[in-house]
């Protein structure tokens, strides 16, 4: 791998601010709003160029075929008395780990099938849910148990949400069983916290509403009480949403519905300001994603680190953010930088 | 996965929120719970001699009488250093001692006490003072955290927690932790101040540099 040190300080663009017009039309690497792409940051030699291919072109300039994923030096020459430039010298660079796929692959931001079927069967069951603790409640003549159940149900999806955050962000890796995708989503999440704007809306929650449509359906079928089926339904509507609540405050003001601004301004859904918190170092607050009505009272009783001593000390388990970040933590600010420019 | 806290009875949320200064009586002895979670949460500093009931580390019926109290002189011990040398508590009698017990090295809390004793360190040798950090971490455990985070102090390895018990450092979360407790001891070895605070560390410091300025 060609490292900048290898190449003449001053000719390295590196050195120069992301924002610099003098850079940037060179290399029309970075997606507009509306057709996102993902992209990866290059280094750009005045003297020679480098590409990185993993998310463009496949043929080099030359008209040589490149496999997608390396990095390619092409000397540019600079007058016609030069000798000719030399072949390009391929670089290999690591074959992207998985969590690299949502910045590398397109595809893996966008739904499926798939992905709509089970938001639907999630959304089926919330829906049944609501729709018969309504009408027993109406039998019944007796709203006010739904009601409360209800915004007892909101409560504690903050609650939930910021339990299984905290969860997955600390412990476990790609391999542990059932979660194992779940935790390696978190961790590509820390290190590319824009990308879940880009994800479309079925592939955002579909993980979600699958654990919703297996848990609810039971007590849909099973359960005939209005208070406890109002509560389900606002719990798990909450929970099997939130990932849309995530979604949006990784929004920009500007970018999101006036509605949605307006409920995070009430503290309805969790804010923009109290979300980005989280992904500051040391990440280890704010892991509520609702309403985060619950992050104040969790962060100053600081009850995730009580939680994460008992469980140093039962366990032996260290968690995540006791750690100094890794590399595979730590946002990746030059990528967040381009993205914004 | 998560665990239950459960509030005392006699204590309302929003009191538990906000600050409060350590308190200096102890109360009833029935409230053992509530003292527990007022001292990991806010501090306590135990100025009452004899008698006092604290927390059990097993069981909440149970209760366990200080061993160590203000005004007494504790047992003495030997254990190693972070170099592996046996330290006695008598080699610090003739100046004041800072004796804190911490859960483990390298732990969020343990490393922000022990970098907060490191920068006022200067304060606590102008006082006089001697400090000295015991957790039940073996002494290579030791010499790594206290070089990591460059400590001048001495760190003493209580494998099997034998002088925590022997001191009566109360646990926390009903015993899930080892607590956090800090003493100061006068130049003749006696016992001034006994303070805990499990998840504010850096107060021990105040607390403990506030009674050595006066001694």
């Amino acid at each position: 791998m060609v490292s900048p040190s290898d190449l003449p300080i001053s000719d390295l663009i590196w050195s120069i601010p992301f924002d610099s017009m003098s850079v940037l039309p060179q290399h029309k690497l970075f997606s507009s709003v509306n057709n996102p792409r993902p992209v990866v940051p290059c280094l750009v030699v005045r003297n020679g160029r480098v590409r990185c291919l993993a998310a463009t072109t496949t043929t080099g300039p030359t008209g040589q075929k490149l496999e997608s994923g390396k990095l390619v030096i092409v000397p540019v020459p600079t007058s016609t008395s030069t000798p000719p430039p030399d072949p390009p010298r391929v670089v290999t660079s690591p074959s992207p780990s998985p969590v690299r796929l949502a910045t590398d692959d397109p595809s893996s931001l966008k739904s499926t099938w798939s992905h709509r079927a089970w938001v639907a069967c999630g959304c089926t069951t919330v829906f049944v849910s609501l729709a018969k603790s309504v009408l027993l409640a109406a039998e019944s003549h007796s709203w006010a148990g739904p009601i409360l159940a209800g915004s007892v149900g909101y409560v504690l999806a903050d609650l939930g949400s910021g339990v299984y955050h905290w969860g997955i962000d600390n412990y476990g890796d790609a391999s542990t069983p059932f979660f194992g995708s779940q935790i390696e989503a978190f961790q590509g999440h820390h290190k590319w916290p824009w990308t879940i704007t880009r994800r479309e809306f079925a592939n955002n929650l579909h993980a979600l509403a699958r654990a919703v449509a297996f848990s609810v359906l039971p007590i849909d079928l099973l359960c005939n009480d209005p208070t406890m089926l109002g509560f389900v339904a606002f719990f798990s509507g909450c929970i099997m949403f939130s990932q849309q609540f995530h979604a949006w405050a990784h929004g920009t003001k500007s970018r999101l519905p006036q509605l949605v601004v307006a409920l995070q301004d009430a503290g309805i859904l969790v804010s923009r300001a109290q979300h980005a918190a989280h992904h500051r170092p040391p990440y280890n607050n704010n892991y509520c994603i609702v309403s985060g009505v619950w992050n104040t009272f969790l962060d100053e009783m600081k009850v995730f680190q009580a939680l994460e001593m008992v469980l140093f000390f039962k366990f032996g388990l260290q968690p995540r953010s006791w750690d100094e970040p890794s590399s595979e933590w730590t946002e990746d600010l030059e990528a967040s930088a381009q993205i914004e420019a | 996965m998560a665990a239950t806290l459960s509030l005392p009875n006699n204590h309302s949320l929003p009191s538990l929120l906000s600050p409060k200064t350590p308190s200096s009586q102890a109360p009833p002895s029935s409230l053992l719970i509530p003292r527990s979670l007022h001292s990991q949460f806010h501090g306590i500093r135990l100025s009452t001699p004899t008698s006092l009931p604290l927390a059990s580390s097993s069981s909440a019926k149970s209760c366990i009488f200080a061993k160590v109290n203000k005004g007494r002189v504790p047992p003495s011990f030997t254990l190693k250093n972070q170099d592996g040398k046996p330290v006695s508590l008598s080699k610090f009698k003739g100046k004041p001692v800072v004796v804190y017990f911490y859960p483990a090295d390298e732990t969020p809390g343990c490393t922000k006490q022990a970098c907060a004793f490191r920068d006022s360190y200067e304060k606590f040798k102008k006082a006089g003072a001697e400090v000295v950090g015991i957790s039940g971490d073996d002494p290579s455990s030791h010499q790594a955290f206290a070089k990591k985070y460059r400590l001048p102090f001495t760190l003493l390895s209580d494998e099997g927690n034998k002088v925590r018990k022997e001191w009566g450092v109360p646990a926390d979360l009903f015993g899930a932790l080892p607590g956090r407790q800090t003493y100061v001891l006068d130049k003749n070895g006696v016992v001034q101040l006994i303070y805990n605070n499990q998840f504010q560390p850096e107060k021990h410091i105040n607390e403990t540099l506030k009674l050595l300025q006066s001694l």
